[in-house]
């Protein structure tokens, strides 16, 4: 029984992860020609729009460029990029760790901070330090992140030169060792992280807070409290454990979804990730690097929902008793 | 493939997650007292301020910061203006330009003769350079660079269109041969000498295609590049071949930054010593810094606004409202449109106002022109009536049904041209012509200009503001952009004059200075008479230096107004700047003692936050339990 429902979660994803590959493809293909777009000089030969229809595999039939396109994605072999002419895989992958360590930690952080939060505001539900830390949440949540990203530069890096403005290491410095580039990375870091966690940080307390308020108001509390364990006892081993379940869903997903939303915060702190690959991408009309990351940020969703759901398929023995 | 990207791959990945761990020490205590209301932040982060910049150990190193890097080193391929700062240093023209005047200089020829009928032109090379890798510089390299850099290459391609045979005779011996006299040959082959012994063996497919050069980089010129982390640095290193006088500085950095803030901010907190592209918007900001010395000089570029002068035979399905090509209005427009003021406001008054089709930058042919329109509304006005142009109070003149209402098309990515744009459009409606202005995508721009019907051009505009950027010292291509030979290639305006074409012609052939200025400037009278572009402003190059690091800058190309190191063109200036004296010379090597305070500041924060969240935890706890009914 349970062996199936993951079956049929993982087979849905796979089904979903196909349809988005096919997608892809039609979707660069219906931007038009794309030589029209690579050739750049106004007067190119008719003989240079066709060697450069032959370079790109244009000039077979749709059904044969799909064939060779699905065959290739499956090799990860995404083509050339236009602008550098590197692997767009190995573009991929060196912007990969960085954005996996930004997103990583502000998702982190947020989870802890946000349910931490989320926590405190329930137990004082109605009190001041409830109203502000609502207030503050829903200002976060609301604004926008590179406009907190802008402001953040503003004040640390500008009015108060005390921490870098931008991308992931002093550039031009030559580290003695691996230490010391770690350190100038997290120092670099602290910024873009900040801002990531502040617009991830509403929602997890928000869900928090509510399921929190729900947890305390259920009966099993009261008999918690009423057989003379503490304050402290009732809210760590019972309250919290429980209210957690919707929490580590919403992380899984989020973390997904964040890996595309991190374009914006990247972009603003010139942060070497994904984002900002496919940012310079659209920029310079760099379709494969464009077709790449498009692939990569929907399978990460695809991922993490499916992760989302294995790890609720573990956490809530209700699932399995289905 | 990843061999010319080395440490940001692999050894990011390792520093990435080691920094992981540290990032969440460091960023617990700024995040979570913030976070909790009861406990401020108070002021964890002031201490951690960047250790990396001053240091005083090793050779000197020349730091220059820039916000935009090249995507690939190869040539071929490669579309980026920034690649020609690195390759202006790694590698010799087969004529260089001189840093005094931009004249024909040795480059890998030593010297050269040109034939009777100018048609032959043989260059002699230096028997004793060397590559940077210590092979022989010969005539093979010359000819293989011309003929496949020189066909193949992207940003090189179409200087050699007239060459018809290349020779060599011997090792140190080039003949070259041309259809036409050219003048290009010695002053304006703009095509980079390649070591053939390395390029010459990778296919040419290969080329066009993905090829990354290997590392470092074989060159001919004073610095070699030896480390492209594309995004970061690139770093050059002295070429030990290299037989001229030795650089001061061992070493000379691009870094690369974020934006074009980051890079003004670093330079005034010296973790640069030079930026050599700033921005008008901060160029006010720079100047005021008394460590900081700014530069504002001419450059081989213009903005123009164009109008759509194609006649009728060329591009029969040509768009446009006929009236922008009756030349009254356009010598109106030229006169109502104050130059000074566009530059005033759009470029902040950092360009210099145009005259003329010719930059004042191409000092060995310029001349300020004798029509240069000076402003004059009232004569404006006289010349627009005289053409029989009623004049309509508010509303565009007009005149047999026809208006004066043009359409001005602007690039939406030049804040500075949508800003010339509207001033043009305001000072021409006190004369009675109307402008709306059209903010468009570079794309729809281009499309605009190079659109064709049944293969003949058929540009669909009445005007727009846009640029050109010229050679170094042979300003054929600006001059060429107006022939006749380039509408349905590379000319945006569609001007077709035949005198001007015969002109153009002369003057390519002529390698006397003297006899070719006075034809150039027979084609910059003929276009000022027909108002072919209204040139607006000559674009200028912004840079900056700190005086606390280098020293012995002096203006170069030409030394007359020119920039800080003749940038993209010349290597020579670098031969004679140093860092300044007092200054800690300065290397790049962040050392063990700054490692040691971060390690220590991260100690006391992890210990701090850890003793900060231990005790709010503890007195929550004491406090009694507060729930809802």
């Amino acid at each position: 029984m349970s062996g199936r429902w993951l079956a049929g979660k993982a087979g849905a994803a796979m089904l979903t992860l196909i349809f988005v590959i096919i997608f892809n493809f039609f979707l660069f293909r219906v931007m038009g020609d794309p030589t029209t777009q690579l050739a750049r000089l106004p007067n190119s030969s008719p003989e240079e729009i066709e060697k450069l229809r032959a370079d790109y595999g244009i000039d077979k039939p749709l059904s044969g460029q799909f064939l060779d396109y699905a065959g290739d994605t499956v090799r990860l072999d995404f083509g050339v990029s236009q602008r550098s002419r590197e692997e767009v895989w190995d573009e991929m992958k060196a912007a990969l760790p960085w954005t996996l360590l930004l997103v990583g930690t502000g998702t982190v952080l947020a989870t802890l901070i946000g349910s931490w939060m989320g926590v405190i505001a329930a137990t004082r539900r109605g009190k001041k330090t409830d109203d502000s830390l609502l207030g503050f949440s829903l200002l976060t949540y609301a604004a926008p992140e590179y406009w907190i990203g802008i402001i953040l530069i503003l004040v640390f890096a500008v009015a108060a030169p005390i921490l870098p403005a931008g991308q992931q290491v002093t550039p031009g410095v030559e580290f003695s060792s691996w230490i010391s580039e770690a350190l100038s990375v997290a120092e670099h870091m602290i910024l873009p992280v900040t801002a990531m966690t502040l617009m991830l940080l509403g929602q997890y307390f928000l869900i928090m807070r509510s399921s929190m308020v729900d947890v305390l108001t259920e009966d099993f509390i009261t008999v918690k409290r009423a057989i003379g364990l503490s304050h402290e006892q009732v809210i760590r081993r019972h309250a919290v454990p429980n209210a957690l379940l919707p929490l580590v869903t919403l992380s899984a997903i989020q973390f997904g979804a964040v890996v595309g939303g991190a374009i914006t915060i990247e972009t603003v702190f010139s942060w070497p990730g994904l984002g900002e690959l496919s940012f310079n991408a659209i920029n310079d009309k760099d379709f494969p690097v464009l077709a790449g990351t498009f692939l990569v940020f929907s399978a990460g969703v695809i991922l993490a929902n499916l992760a989302a759901d294995i790890l609720y398929f573990f956490l809530d023995p209700r699932v399995q008793a289905r | 493939m990843a061999s010319t990207r080395g440490p940001r791959g692999h050894r990011g990945l390792i520093a990435a997650v080691a920094a992981l761990v540290a990032a969440l020490a460091l960023i617990g205590v700024v995040a979570l007292p913030a976070a909790a209301q009861d406990s401020g932040g108070s002021g964890d982060t002031s201490t951690e301020t960047t250790a990396t910049t001053a240091d005083d150990s090793g050779d000197a190193v020349l730091r220059i910061g820039w916000a935009q890097d090249p995507q690939t080193l190869n040539p071929f391929v490669a579309l980026d203006e920034e690649n020609y700062n690195v390759w202006a240093l790694n590698w010799d023209l087969l004529v260089n330009f001189s840093a005094e005047d931009l004249s024909p200089a040795p480059g890998i020829a030593e010297s050269w003769e040109v034939s009777e009928d100018r048609k032959t032109v043989t260059f002699k090379l230096d028997p004793n350079r060397n590559w940077s890798d210590g092979e022989p510089i010969t005539s093979k390299d010359v000819k293989f660079s011309l003929e496949t850099l020189g066909k193949e290459g992207d940003l090189f391609a179409g200087y050699t269109s007239n060459v018809t045979k290349i020779e060599t005779p011997d090792d140190e011996t080039v003949v070259i041969t041309t259809k036409q006299p050219d003048a290009r040959i010695v002053g304006g082959l703009f095509i980079y000498m390649l070591p053939e012994h390395i390029w010459g063996k990778v296919p040419i497919d290969e080329l066009t295609g993905s090829y990354q050069p290997e590392l470092p980089l074989v060159g001919s010129g004073p610095y070699v590049l030896t480390e492209f982390s594309r995004g970061r640095i690139i770093r050059m290193e002295r070429n030990p071949e290299w037989q001229g006088p030795e650089p001061a500085f061992s070493e000379v950095q691009y870094i690369k930054y974020g934006n074009q803030d980051a890079v003004e901010r670093a330079l005034r907190l010296g973790e640069v010593d030079m930026v050599v592209e700033v921005d008008p918007s901060t160029f006010e900001r720079l100047e005021s810094d008394p460590n900081i010395e700014t530069l504002s000089s001419p450059s081989p570029s213009y903005t123009q606004l164009a109008f759509n002068l194609c006649p009728d035979d060329l591009c029969p399905d040509a768009q446009f409202n006929p009236a922008v090509q009756d030349v009254a209005v356009r010598q109106a427009l030229a006169y109502a449109v104050d130059r000074d003021k566009v530059n005033a406001i759009s470029a902040r008054g950092t360009a210099f106002p145009g005259s003329g089709i010719l930059p004042s930058f191409y000092e060995a042919f310029y001349e300020v022109p004798e029509q240069n329109y000076p402003l004059d509304v009232e004569l404006a006005k006289q010349i627009l009536d005289d053409a029989g142009w009623v004049d309509n109070g508010d509303n565009p003149r007009t005149k047999d049904g026809e208006e004066l209402s043009f359409d001005l098309a602007v690039r939406s990515e030049s804040p500075t041209n949508i800003q010339a744009a509207k001033l043009v459009a305001e000072q021409a409606a006190e004369i009675g012509i109307e402008f709306n202005v059209d903010v468009v995508s570079v794309d729809k721009l281009t499309e605009m200009t190079i659109r064709k019907v049944d293969g003949k051009p058929a540009p669909e505009f009445d005007t727009f503001i846009w640029g050109w950027g010229g050679d170094p010292y042979d300003p054929s291509f600006l001059m060429s952009l107006l022939t006749t030979d380039e509408i349905g290639g590379l000319s945006d305006g569609f001007y077709s004059n035949p005198e001007y074409d015969a002109l153009y012609t002369e003057q390519a052939g002529i390698f006397d200075t003297a006899e070719r200025k006075s034809l150039i400037q027979e084609m910059v009278a003929l276009t000022q008479e027909d108002v072919a572009y209204l040139v607006l402003t000559e674009d200028p190059n912004l840079q900056a230096y700190r005086t606390d690091r280098i020293q012995g800058i002096e203006p170069s190309c030409p030394s007359d107004g020119g920039d800080l190191i003749c940038e993209q063109v010349s290597y020579e200036p670098l031969l004679t700047i140093e860092p300044a004296t007092g200054s800690s010379a300065s290397s790049s090597d962040d050392g063990g003692g700054s490692a040691g305070v971060l390690i220590g500041i991260a100690a006391v924060v992890v210990i701090g936050g850890g003793l900060l969240f231990w005790r709010s935890r503890k007195k929550k706890s004491d406090e009694p339990l507060e729930m809802e009914e």
